[in-house]
């Protein structure tokens, strides 16, 4: 049963993260496997912050912002022209895997490759129904649960959540709808840059001690997550993470623990030769 | 495909003429290149340096190690300078960054004996690649002082490599004999996925079984991962009295503080491995589980070394004197360099090195490499020496001499390993080693299984 | 000179491995994140082929298998186990999985297999690897034989990139390879022209993976040892970065990229001095990863094609062969079935995408021998029922049948190579193949089109590409491209790729052909000789379903002609029998 709680924790820091990325994909249709590298860059950007005499949370704003400018960045410099262009998906994918690179070295060279830690206490510890959880953790899924539903009431309730909609379902037919895809599609990386931030400091608290390779592995389980539930799905990706995040806890613990990771990945292949649209179907 | 008849025959040719242009150029380039540097002769020209080289990764995920020995490297380097170098020749230091793995560590050596001049000894060697390296080294009949403790090298003969570390074999014997001084009746055991902790398991399980000790839970841990919380919950369900454990980088740390909150608040004794002697380790844990937990429950086998008397002097003076050349370590504090693991064995090495030469009177290797074992081991009626200085001296007043660094006397076998003394040691609440005890050769042959 | 054998040795292998995944990447569209298992698993057998028994030495390790067979059976294990470890990821290139996707999914399993390798010890010793492995026809390691033990090894082994070479450059050049190469442009194209692409991803990814697992045996007999550390994914970046720095598609590209990448640039590195202990000791090869990454971007946006690009391949005819007359005369098609019989039957057709039917109940049947036309306003759902039709999408419900038989499952490969083929709506040629490549690639027989044809070399299909090259050529006449015939489809003007569309169709020899409108874009005279010519080729047997906007085009060409409307058939009769009724008028009118 405690491994369920460590699941959660799990699943709270990877469904904030694979939001951010399936909501890039689905109204930019670009899978940026950069993502990883912009939360670390999110929660280095926080540390000095942190370094610096601020509070966690005032880092964790910090590392937000940061990550949200490099996004917007990304896609101005690099994404979009390649899409204007007419670029293959897969070439958007091969230039992703190069901006990975190029962003998470270029922190390594800065910083150099040992790990760090936030300046901060992590609260006494609950016992929850069999679970064990710090306070900092429960704020964490606390946080989490108020970025999905935000996420939610954006999707379903504001007009730019319906413009993203309606960007990610069909990009002419929006267009000649009045919207402007081009505004869209900037506001939504600046939005899941933030969420990637986020993610990346969350991250970074959860863990500990961290250091610029840290997220490598991570972007794997994002991978797992977003195609469990289907690509381009906000909600699959909630579930997902859900999914994913607990399944390698609780199977940790039955299995020798270090091939809980395998479990995430075998799922994910699972999915991609059976049914590649995912657990909830089409884009979202 | 069909060429247009004149086509044909030129457009192949032409294809397989730029294939062989390509390739000549290639390797004619590359000859250039391997060529332009020195080519070690048998003996340098009288006012040239000797240089010994720090072969370990300086990138990838143990980037850390490399620096550390090239600062013991230039250390003892410059402490051989200003006793009058080698036979007059002054010693400098190199690096050849292995970036940890066996394909890139390959031509980092080539590369090293190809452009190196007057190449004498190579330090460094870790575990992620003298599986590959050492046989390169060893063709080259160059002298090695490696830090693996791989127990390939307890069996495979080398004639140039030499060790100062212990074999892990011996230190899983160690750490089991901890436990049973300390009385602990079950155990768990948490030890990472990489080369250098994947060897321990085994025979520490076997010497637990000789010993009358229960391994209660056997939890590996992934180092690629970033907690730990379900193998902590694991370790505790089992209610060990000690976990043995090496989970090197952020590994130990995370787990720690997990297995603490897990267990209502408290620790539950941990048993390391000579790894963990590292004030960035002690830095980490404490950080993690607070000074006093961690060093009421903290027990790691190390080497016999001494961290007071002439020697350590010799050895702090030594990087102190070069203290202003290197860029400061991770914590922008100089000190982590005097305990870090292999800093004073490497230095021993270079300094055993250094002596066998002058006593052989010679830069042939041939003839200096049987001084090693005369000057490591010593013979009847030798003068113990605890510097390259006080061995020079010695060694002009025409003394034999035996020499014991700071990392203690050794004693090589017929593979060139020197097993060494085992001791207990322990943190103080200010960071600093404490020695809790010894281990002798009886209690280690009564667990070997 | 040690280090100028190793760097001869890893020149072989980067070669190899390069020229591996141009094969697969730049000839065959398969992008394969994975690629370094493949070379992993080629060092890894060779390695426990190789090596005695793991009580040896002390029994240090702990491996499977330790055969201690003799040279060359470890190596041609390497190449075999490369092969088979393919297979399995069948599953995710095949299918109709987008190519990101599925690139994806083999940068996942090369984790996860680098992970499974590292935990199991059992299996090839773990984290520490297999070490101690010896090299062929010695007793021990590499670096203990003879210096002209070790030169003889580099040289055999530049020797062996050179037959690999020719190996990949005879695949590429044959008919298969042109094959391959279409289906690198434009899969679905090359799916409804008959080509199975599951068959062909797959000897695509064998071919490369035997490659590099013969790379990886070639690697691991020279260094001794092999461990998990030397094949993380990062590995696969670096060779991309080579292929694609030096042209993809062209295998001296390939060589010379490896050239560059692996080895250039990973080895000029090491001669800028570590030894400087001031540095950030971090620096340099982190910075090194973000020139690759910068190389990546760079190149795919400036010159995408690389140093050394694909060349461009002419094919002139045989003089023999230029008649004057009419191409078309010698298209005959291949089975004319009798005039007046029913050749393609729909029985209540349904497409349904989410909540929209675009095809709702369709019902029809074609008369062989007639030119047909298919008519509607937009979004009447005439492209659906092509794709239909023609098998590119599945139906949701009812039954086809052609020619009498039950096609309603039948893949669209399998349609085309019966007979039934179709063109699109939207410009589909092959871009990076010349006009002449393009129809040569639609014959529906030639000897060389598979792997063995290949292999077999020039002589096997060189009379099936002759043929083929003089019935292209007189269409090529025809209609009029005649200078443009090897030039790039992609570099065309609208009309002239839409006609080579049709010629490409045509040279599959139907008995059905199915034109996504034909004449768009088209100039009117030209539209006019099309017309013409698709007439012609009724009388001589062959039944034509043409989807059109123009109405003049169907008035003077098509009887009979259907008229859709929301997806379903409104009406079928000739032009001017459609006009008198009401609500055809009217479908357009208000639709």
């Amino acid at each position: 049963m405690a491994a369920v709680g460590f699941g959660l924790i799990t699943s709270a820091v990877l469904a904030i993260a694979a939001v951010g990325f399936t909501l890039q994909f689905a109204v930019t249709d670009v899978l940026n496997l950069a993502f990883a590298a912009v939360m670390t860059a999110g929660a280095f950007i926080a540390y000095t912050v942190n370094q610096a005499g601020a509070s966690i949370w005032v880092a964790v704003i910090a590392g937000m912002a940061a990550s949200s400018l490099i996004s917007v960045a990304l896609n101005y410099v690099v994404y979009s022209p390649f899409q204007r262009r007419g670029s293959a998906p897969i070439t958007l994918v091969i230039v992703s895997l190069g901006m990975a690179l190029i962003v998470e070295f270029t922190i390594a060279a800065i910083v150099g490759g040992i790990g760090v830690s936030y300046t901060m206490s992590q609260g006494s510890t609950i016992k929850v129904g069999g679970m064990v959880l710090t306070t900092v953790q429960l704020i964490i899924i606390a946080i989490s649960v108020i970025v999905m539903a935000g996420v939610y009431a954006l999707l379903r309730y504001t007009r730019l959540g319906k413009a993203m909609r309606a960007t990610a379902a069909n990009r002419m037919l929006a267009r000649n709808c009045g919207i402007r895809a081009t505004r869209v599609i900037a506001i939504t990386w600046a939005l899941t840059g933030a969420l990637c931030g986020l993610a990346g400091t969350v991250f970074a608290i959860d863990v500990g001690s961290f250091d610029p390779s840290s997220t490598d592995i991570f972007l794997v389980l994002i991978l797992a997550a977003v195609f469990l539930g289907g690509p381009g799905n906000a909600y699959g990706a909630m579930l997902g993470a859900l999914v994913i995040g607990v399944t390698t806890e609780v199977s940790a613990a039955y299995i020798q623990p270090d091939y809980k990771y395998v479990v995430a990945f075998v799922i994910l292949l699972a999915m991609l030769a059976v049914r590649p649209a995912g657990l909830l179907g089409a884009k979202a | 495909m069909l060429d247009a008849p004149g086509q044909t025959a030129s457009a192949l040719t032409k294809h397989r003429w730029i294939r062989a242009v390509g390739m000549a150029a290639a390797v004619a380039l590359t000859a250039a290149l391997a060529a332009c540097s020195g080519n070690s002769s048998a003996s340098p020209a009288a006012s040239s340096a000797l240089t010994f080289a720090d072969v370990a990764p300086f990138s990838g995920p143990d980037a850390a190690l490399g620096p550390t020995y090239l600062v013991a490297c230039a250390g003892a380097a410059h402490a051989i300078n200003k006793a009058g170098g080698i036979l007059g020749h002054k010693v400098v230091c190199t690096a050849a960054d292995t970036r940890g793995e066996p394909a890139d560590a390959v031509p980092a050596v080539g590369n090293l004996f190809a452009t190196a001049k007057d190449l004498e000894l190579v330090i460094g060697c870790t575990s992620d690649e003298a599986a590959s390296v050492v046989p390169v080294i060893n063709s080259h009949h160059t002298v090695m002082f490696c830090m693996t403790g791989q127990s390939e090298f307890d069996h495979v003969h080398f004639p140039y490599f030499y060790r100062l570390v212990p074999p892990d074999l011996a230190e899983s014997y160690a750490m089991t004999v901890i436990a049973q001084n300390l009385h602990y009746k079950k155990i768990a055991l948490a030890f990472g996925n990489d080369i250098g902790s994947q060897t321990f398991v085994q025979p520490a399980m076997a010497a637990m079984a000789k010993a009358g000790l229960k391994v209660v839970a056997n939890e590996t841990l992934d180092l690629n991962a970033t907690t730990f919380r379900t193998e902590a919950e694991k370790v505790v369900a089992a209610h060990p009295d000690a976990i043995m454990t090496e989970a090197l980088g952020s590994a130990d740390p995370t787990l720690f503080s997990e297995i603490k909150q897990l267990n209502g608040g408290k620790l539950i004794p941990i048993i390391g491995t000579s790894a963990a002697i590292s004030p960035a380790f002690y830095t980490a844990c404490v950080l993690s589980v607070g000074a006093g937990d961690f060093t009421k429950n903290f027990h790691a086998d190390n080497l016999v070394t001494s961290t007071s008397g002439p020697a350590y002097d010799a050895f702090t003076k030594a990087l102190l004197a070069i203290r202003d050349t290197v860029r400061g370590s991770q914590t922008g504090d100089f000190s982590p360099y005097f305990t870090a693991p292999g800093a004073v064995h490497l230095y021993d090495g270079m300094n055993l090195a250094a002596l066998a030469m002058v006593a052989a009177k010679s830069t042939d290797v041939a003839k200096w490499q049987p001084w090693i074992a005369k000057i490591g081991d010593g013979v009847p009626g030798a003068v113990v020496v605890d510097s390259f200085a006080a061995g020079v001296a010695a060694l002009k007043a025409g003394e034999m001499i035996r020499y014991v660094g700071p990392g203690g006397s050794t004693s090589f076998d017929a593979f060139h390993d020197s097993p060494g003394i085992f001791q207990i040691d322990t943190y103080n609440t200010k960071g600093l080693v404490e020695v809790a005890g010894n281990i002798t050769a009886a209690q280690l042959r009564a667990v070997e299984p | 000179m040690y280090y100028l054998i190793i760097l001869m040795v890893y020149t072989a292998v980067d070669a190899i491995a390069c020229l591996g995944l141009s094969q697969q990447f730049g000839v065959a569209g398969v992008t394969n994140f994975g690629f370094i298992i493949f070379q992993a698993a080629g060092a890894y057998v060779a390695a426990i082929l190789a090596l005695p028994n793991d009580a040896a030495n002390g029994g240090f390790q702990t491996y499977v298998g330790g055969l201690h067979l003799p040279f060359p059976l470890p190596w041609i294990g390497a190449a075999v186990a490369g092969g088979l470890l393919a297979l399995p990821f069948t599953l995710l290139v095949g299918r109709r999985l987008r190519g990101d996707f599925a690139a994806i999914g083999l940068l996942v399993t090369a984790v996860l297999l680098n992970l499974l390798v590292m935990n199991y010890r059992p299996l090839f010793n773990g984290d520490a690897g297999v070490s101690l492995v010896p090299t062929p026809l010695q007793c021990g390691m590499f670096v203990g034989a003879q210096v002209s033990y070790q030169y003889g090894f580099a040289i055999g082994g530049l020797v062996l990139a050179a037959l690999v070479y020719l190996f990949v450059r005879r695949l590429t050049q044959s008919p298969y390879g042109r094959t391959l190469r279409a289906m690198r442009d434009n899969d679905k194209v090359a799916d409804s022209l008959g080509k199975n692409l599951l068959a062909l991803r797959t000897g695509a990814l064998v071919t490369g993976g035997a490659i590099a697992g013969l790379s990886g045996a070639i690697l691991v007999s020279f260094i001794g040892v092999w461990s998990p550390a030397a094949w993380s994914y990062a590995e696969t970046i670096v060779l991309f970065t080579a292929v694609i720095i030096g042209g993809a598609g062209n295998h001296v590209g390939a060589v010379l990229g490896a050239v560059l990448v692996p080895v250039g640039f990973e080895e000029i590195t090491r001669f800028i001095s570590n030894s400087n202990p001031s540095l950030p000791p971090n620096l340099l090869p982190s910075l090194q990863w973000v020139a690759i990454g910068l190389l990546i971007a760079i190149f795919l946006w400036a010159r995408p094609q690389g140093v050394l690009p694909e060349r461009r391949r002419v094919n002139a005819p045989p003089p023999a062969a230029r008649q004057p007359g009419d191409g078309m005369a010698r298209l005959a098609v291949r089975r004319p079935a009798g005039p007046g019989a029913e050749i393609l039957a729909a029985i209540d057709l349904r497409k349904d995408f989410g909540g929209l039917h675009a095809v709702d109940g369709v019902s029809l049947s074609v008369t062989a021998g007639t030119l047909t036309g298919l008519i509607g306003p937009n979004g009447a759902g005439k492209s659906t029922l092509l794709s239909l039709l023609a098998g590119t999408d599945r139906a949701s419900g009812g039954r086809i049948s052609f020619r009498g038989q039950d096609i309603t499952t039948l893949p669209a490969y399998r349609r085309a190579r019966i007979g039934l083929v179709r063109t699109f709506q939207l410009a589909s040629e092959y871009k990076r193949l010349t006009v002449m490549e393009n129809l040569l690639s639609a014959v529906p027989v030639n000897r060389g089109d598979s792997f063995i044809g290949a292999m077999a070399g020039r002589w096997y299909w060189r009379d099936d590409e002759e043929h083929a090259i003089a019935r292209a050529t007189a269409l090529i006449d025809s209609f009029g491209l005649t200078d443009k015939a090897n030039e790039y489809a992609g570099d065309l003007s609208g009309g002239q790729r839409r006609l080579v569309e049709i010629m490409r169709a045509l040279m599959t020899a139907p008995d059905m052909l199915l034109l996504d409108e034909p004449m768009a874009g088209v100039h009117p005279e030209l539209a006019g000789r099309i017309g013409e010519a698709l007439r012609e080729l009724c009388r001589q047997g062959m039944t034509i379903l043409m989807v059109e906007h123009e109405l003049a085009i169907m008035d003077k060409f098509c009887d009979p002609v259907i008229v859709m409307a929301d997806g379903q058939v409104l009406a079928q009769g000739t032009m001017a029998e459609l006009r008198d009724r009401s609500e055809v008028v009217e479908a357009y009118l208000v639709g």
